[in-house]
């Protein structure tokens, strides 16, 4: 089975410090492939290198057999990969259903109001429909016209995650959706992934929370100071010595 | 959400027009002059909006489209025979060209950059009026002698009336379509997050340079509008004045919204109007007065009047809902103490 996504020997460089060193990955299709590591090991740079936020000085990443380098960072959606955000990113004062319409930006058309008026109204009931499907999956559905802004923390997690999905990406990257959740929310989490690799769904995943990585992971990538230092089956990476003295030693057991 | 307006939002703007022609012979000029000198506002602010409040872009260059607008219709018109129902589209197309071109460079800058760079823009354009003698007549400006449309003279205040009607329904017709398409949603999406907006596969820099030209065109029509019902123009019309004027109406009527648009137009535009009643010594207060409302808003209701009126309407119907099932759990509990007592 070839990489649905391969990350081949990116270095990224924020003046004098090398946040990413040479990093490669292969990512297989329909898998959840986690990227851990210590904080400011460079998860997040390697993903806003995949979704054209930073442009690696040096590397390649290549979708589906294509480089991504050479698009603008708008047409990373249309080509299947969406991304969420770190510190939820959301359109605050639109509604969440406004929110997953706007995720569906890429494969939505109708730009101006020219088509016809019949025309224009299916497009958007179609698009409301899926909106809707994407809500119930993510259990949104009745916080549908509330405000994102007016949403509690881990509904903002969940509809940043859902205005990923509603794009019908082949790969979703995900930056830590568990951060700050509470337990019940995070089984809810691992519930959804299990269900989106179940459509056929390719996930990378950055977390820190570990119960939730080693739950739902098929692979790992441990990074620290933007080196690769393991990359396996959880349960291998949960032995590596050197993956436990640079990040797992330290967190697992505090 | 999507679709055409419907027929509820388009029955006012057909009342607006048979409105105007109803009127047009029962108001006095003065009447119809201060008519006039809203309905334009409302079509320079609302444009104004499409950026600011729609797009989030706080870009200031709007008086010079408008001055564009106006100069442009005034001298096709004069130079070159160009009839009024010519001269004016052309004149906002070229608002909206010099838009387009400013919007390159600008959608490189954010907040304060761009505030200032579009600021400066406008005082480039004024400074242009003042010193391109052989066309702009400079400082002293240019006579707007009277047009005709479709063989209509529009000479006065009373002739103009039903035009600029028609013309700001149009606008307003054309704001409603606009406001049902993927396009607005996108200009919403940037203006809450351009991280989102291009993560999910907007064109961040395509929807701005389109809403500079939009708002550009509007402005541009405004212009159009005021060479109908004035007969003349000076490089004064691009001052900081009128900027200042036009923002005020935008944060008093509450951005974001058409009917905040047309509010703050309203309100903000007929103040002159009344303040003329007051002692000439007063008038020299007037931009002092736009100035203390335009801090005084921003403080208190920076939604503006309308978002003010949609917060109170908020609160009160949650109240009345609170007040419902509050009602309905006394009739509850007041049933189930009478069942225990009779038992």
């Amino acid at each position: 089975m070839s990489a649905l996504l391969s990350i081949d020997g990116i270095t990224v460089r924020f003046g004098g410090l090398v946040a990413v060193d040479n990093f490669s990955m292969d990512v297989e299709e329909g898998r959840i492939h986690a990227l851990i590591g210590p904080n400011g090991a460079g998860k997040s740079t390697v993903f806003n290198c995949i979704s054209r936020f930073t442009t690696p000085a040096a590397g390649d990443v290549r979708f589906a057999g294509e480089s991504l380098l050479a698009d603008p960072q708008y047409a990373i959606a249309k080509r299947g990969v969406a991304r969420t955000f770190q510190n939820i990113e959301l359109l605050q004062r639109l509604t969440v259903l406004e929110n997953v319409l706007v995720g569906m930006s890429s494969r939505v058309p109708g730009y101006f109001p020219l088509l016809p008026g019949a025309r224009r109204r299916r497009i958007e009931r179609e698009a409301v429909d899926a909106a809707d499907e994407v809500l119930a999956l993510t259990g949104l559905t009745g916080y549908r016209d509330t405000l994102a802004g007016d949403l509690d923390f881990g509904h903002q997690k969940l509809l940043d995650v859902a205005r990923a999905l509603s794009a019908k990406p082949r790969l979703l990257l995900l930056d830590e959706p568990a951060a700050g959740l509470r337990n019940r929310e995070i089984a809810q989490v691992d519930k959804l992934l299990g269900e989106l690799t179940a459509r056929g769904m390719t996930i990378v995943l950055v977390e820190h929370v570990m119960q939730l990585v080693m739950s739902v992971a098929q692979k790992i990538t441990v990074l620290s100071f933007g080196r690769k230092i393991a990359e396996g089956a959880p349960a291998e990476v949960r032995a590596n010595p050197e993956v436990i003295e640079a990040y797992l030693g330290k967190r697992a057991h505090a | 959400m999507f679709g055409s307006p419907t027929l509820r939002q388009l029955a006012p703007l057909l009342a607006l027009v048979l409105g105007a022609l109803a009127l047009q012979q029962l108001l006095p000029q003065y009447f119809l002059y201060v008519g006039n000198l809203l309905m334009m506002y409302v079509i320079l602010v609302i444009g104004l909006d499409l950026l600011i409040g729609w797009s989030g872009q706080f870009a200031f260059a709007h008086i010079a489209f408008f001055g564009i607008g106006i100069y442009a219709t005034t001298i096709l018109g004069t130079r070159y025979d160009l009839p009024f129902l010519i001269a004016m589209p052309v004149a906002a197309m070229l608002a909206g060209a010099v838009g387009f071109l400013i919007a390159f460079p600008a959608t490189r800058l954010r907040a304060v950059y761009l505030a200032l760079a579009t600021f400066a823009f406008a005082e480039c354009a004024q400074w242009v009026a003042r010193t391109w003698d052989s066309v702009t007549k400079g400082a002293d400006g240019l006579q707007i002698p009277p047009t005709s449309i479709l063989g209509y003279a529009v000479g006065n205040d009373q002739h103009a009336f039903p035009v600029v009607a028609i013309i700001l329904a149009l606008v307003l017709a054309a704001t409603l379509y606009l406001q049902r398409s993927r396009f607005a949603r996108s200009m919403s999406a940037i203006r809450e997050s351009e991280h989102v907006a291009s993560a999910s596969g907007i064109d961040v820099k395509r929807v701005k340079i389109l809403s500079f030209t939009l708002s550009a065109i509007y402005a541009g029509v405004a212009g159009g509008v005021y060479t109908l019902f004035n007969s003349f123009v000076n490089p004064d019309i691009l001052g900081v004045a009128q900027l200042v004027l036009v923002l005020t109406m935008l944060v008093v009527g509450g951005s974001g919204s058409i009917a905040g648009c047309v509010l703050g137009a309203v309100l903000i535009g007929i103040l002159p109007e009344v303040l003329r009643a007051a002692p000439r010594s007063m008038l020299v207060w007037q931009e002092f007065f736009y100035g203390l409302i335009l801090v005084l808003a921003i403080m208190f209701m920076p939604r503006g009047f309308f978002g003010a009126w949609q917060a109170w309407r908020d609160r009160a119907r949650h109240a009345a809902d609170k007040r419902d099932a509050q009602a309905s759990q006394d009739t509850r509990l007041r049933a189930k103490a009478s069942t225990e007592a009779s038992s």
